[in-house]
């Protein structure tokens, strides 16, 4: 990046710290707050262990900083400015799930957004109905980024440690299933007996298409199967039935063995059905204390995008390429790396490489991916 | 309810307020028959103290108490937390936190029907419920090792956990763990500790002596798959992520390899240096203050370190036990 797109970024951050709306965390005085800026130097530095009294304080210290990123603490401290961990004494945290795209899938950007919010869904879907978690103490921002943050406040579960959060975690994420157990579990309700049955359904259901040889073969191969036992093949002749039951609910008569090696962590056929149930949250968010976040309201400056803060009924409609812009469509002028094309605002653009005229708003995405910089003179149509 | 429990009863629970009582409203309180030199006073002391060597040992507890004795027994239990709050160990209070809920819990299976409920309703628990609050059930469950006590394998819906009835023994061992370990340390006068001295180190002997044996010489061919597997990466040069490191490190430390050798194992990593492996390695042992232990199974799992699984991984949830026992067998295949 050079200077001109870094000026021009601080330019535009500017003018959003002056005139956007800025929210704060509850209980402001007890969180830890870092920030990092526009700086040309690839080394990147977070400059934290900051501390701000009231609203009107950290508001200011961003409207005159103009930080790139800006995070605070979801843990509540006695003395949040205290410069190492130890001496901040820590009194709790906010419950925080954090789904990313990046952990999920390749590919274009909004395709990537448009998948991580589906995961969004199931993951709020098992939290309310699962889990008993209500609305109201559920928070959802688009990160700004490839995904949401969803932080859950409530002051029963605040001083928990990792190792409860990370029940929460593992649940909503499908890890740790004792497959036997789960075949005991009821089929009618929602929960895990029935995904997990569904799945293991859904798996079987491909040796079908198989010719029986072919599905022998196939059987034959996973782990612990054994070259020469014949349980492939009992296998493969008990498939209707045991198809049926699983999706019935019926007791299933499969041995354990049999279950252990089907759905095993080296039986990749199985497991990526299995994932495709879980709400697939980043695990260690979840079960890291002391974390930061970024701040709903302010912007990302890998993107330029706003961390946008949602009531829980919008998440469906919420569209981050139009929703999460502040920017406006004033012509730039930009010099891409390499062809690229998005849709922001409802119109699509299709960008070659080099000089490009395109809407503020989608230069600044440009700059702060660091796919494009500023042209000479970029921005003299502003005058 | 209306229960009357009588001295022998608390001497069994003495983490009931009711026993918290009785301690209050003696006639000589317990710090002045600690700093008065008397035989009763000496009596209860190595009450205490013996209580608390027991918890270290990861004694059974029930069939150790003398119910003809219930006075000393009560005071025994507030003496050993008195002494564990002086010695300041976290580990220490976990163990006697954990033997005090197991030997609670030995009486509770053959107790009187009423008292067992008073007990459970006195911690907050529900005698008859079929289910609880997932929260609640969490707060309970995390701490025990069994695969079918994790959330994920109960029966979950609408906020609510299914409990069965022969579950609540482990819940209420639970419950009672983490209220003795969350009312330590106690604040205990400087001159209390000092009066205690003799005792104190003769505790804290035992439990250092008691850690070299579990330990001893470092074994690497009895390390569990997972740590292998993380200096195999190192070995061969792969940047392993921190939690990879934060477990090996903390895994390496806690079974007594020095901070220099520990260091020694990433020197052969591709973006080793010196200075900062060996601030990393010394923050992980405990000179920042705080001694972190190792992530155990269900952790590593979490994080994806969980690696080439064996039949011994299997029986433990934590690398240290696979460490323990794998070193055990393979020291009595060398005496044989």
């Amino acid at each position: 990046m050079n200077h001109a797109t870094l000026e021009f970024l601080r330019q535009r951050f500017s003018e959003y710290y002056r005139k956007g709306t800025l929210m704060t965390p509850p209980s402001l005085e007890q969180r830890e707050w870092g920030f990092i800026f526009f700086d040309i130097s690839s080394d990147v530095r977070m400059r934290r262990h900051m501390a701000f009294q009231t609203p009107d304080e950290a508001i200011t210290y961003m409207r005159s900083m103009v930080p790139a990123h800006v995070y605070y603490s979801t843990a509540y401290y006695a003395l949040p400015g205290a410069a190492t961990m130890n001496d901040k004494i820590w009194s709790g945290a906010d419950l925080i799930f954090d789904l990313d795209a990046d952990h999920l899938m390749r590919g274009p950007y909004d395709t990537m957004l448009l998948r991580v919010k589906e995961e969004t869904v199931k993951l709020l879907e098992m939290l309310i109905e699962e889990l008993g978690f209500s609305e109201k103490e559920i928070y959802i921002a688009f990160s700004g980024g490839r995904g949401y943050h969803v932080h859950i406040r409530r002051s029963d579960i605040r001083e928990w440690g990792s190792q409860e959060r990370r029940e929460l975690v593992d649940y909503v994420c499908g890890i740790g299933i004792d497959p036997s157990i789960m075949m005991k579990r009821p089929f009618t309700q929602a929960g895990w007996g029935r995904r997990y049955r569904r799945a293991l359904a859904t798996y079987l259901k491909g040796f079908r298409q198989l010719d029986r040889e072919e599905a022998i073969s196939h059987l034959r191969s996973l782990e612990g199967m054994g070259s020469r036992s014949k349980r492939p093949e009992t296998l493969y002749d008990g498939l209707d039935d045991l198809i049926e039951a699983l999706e019935s609910g019926r007791r299933i008569t499969l041995n354990d063995k049999i279950l252990r090696i089907l759905t095993g962590p080296g039986n990749s056929g199985f497991t990526t059905i299995l994932h495709e149930q879980a709400a697939r949250a980043d695990e260690p968010v979840t079960t890291d204390i002391k974390r930061l976040i970024r701040l709903p309201s302010s912007l990302h400056g890998g993107s330029g995008l706003r961390v946008t803060p949602m009531a829980f009924g919008e998440l469906h409609e919420f569209d981050p390429l139009s929703e999460a812009v502040v920017f406006g469509e004033t012509d730039v002028r930009v010099d891409l790396a390499f062809p690229f094309s998005m849709p922001m605002l409802g119109t699509s653009y299709t960008l070659k490489k080099g000089e490009n005229t395109v809407p503020e708003a989608l230069a600044v995405f440009l700059c702060c991916r660091g796919i494009a910089d500023l042209s000479e003179g970029g921005m003299s149509r502003r005058a | 309810m209306n229960v009357r429990l009588d001295k022998k009863d608390l001497a069994r629970y003495p983490f009931l307020k009711e026993a918290q009582g009785f301690v209050l409203s003696m006639d000589i309180p317990l710090d002045s028959l600690i700093r008065a030199d008397t035989a009763a006073g000496q009596r209860i002391i190595h009450t205490g103290t013996d209580r608390l060597i027991r918890a270290l040992s990861f004694g059974k507890g029930g069939g150790e108490t003398d119910l003809d004795t219930p006075d000393d027994e009560i005071l025994g239990y507030a003496m050993a937390r008195l002494i564990v709050s002086c010695l300041g160990d976290r580990s220490m209070m976990d163990r006697l936190a954990r033997y005090e809920a197991g030997r609670a819990v030995w009486f509770l299976e053959t107790e009187e029907d009423d008292i067992r409920r008073y007990i459970a309703e006195s911690l907050g628990l529900d005698p008859d419920a079929d289910d609880m609050e997932v929260v609640r059930y969490i707060e309970l469950a995390s701490g025990l090792r069994d695969d079918r006590w994790r959330l994920i394998n109960r029966d979950v819906r609408k906020g609510r956990v299914s409990v069965r009835t022969e579950e609540l023994d482990a819940l209420i061992h639970e419950r009672i763990r983490g209220v003795i370990r969350g009312q330590l340390p106690l604040q205990v006068p400087g001159g209390i500790c000092l009066k205690l001295r003799e005792h104190i180190d003769r505790v804290s002997a035992v439990f250092q002596q008691q850690m070299l044996e579990e330990f001893g010489d470092i074994d690497e061919s009895a390390f569990p798959p997972c740590m292998q597997a993380l200096i195999a990466a190192i070995t061969a040069g792969t940047n392993i992520p921190h939690t990879g490191r934060f477990a090996l490190t903390a895994f390496l430390h806690t079974i007594g390899m020095e901070t220099t050798r520990i260091v020694e194992v990433y020197t052969r990593a591709p973006d080793f240096d010196v200075s900062k492996t060996l601030y990393q390695v010394e923050h992980i042992s405990g000179r920042g203050g705080t001694e972190y232990t190792p992530p155990g199974c269900a952790t590593l799992r979490t994080y994806g370190l969980c690696v080439n699984r064996n039949a011994d991984c299997e029986t433990v949830q934590h690398p240290l036990t696979y460490y323990k026992r794998r070193k055990k067998r393979e020291q009595g295949k060398k005496d044989n």
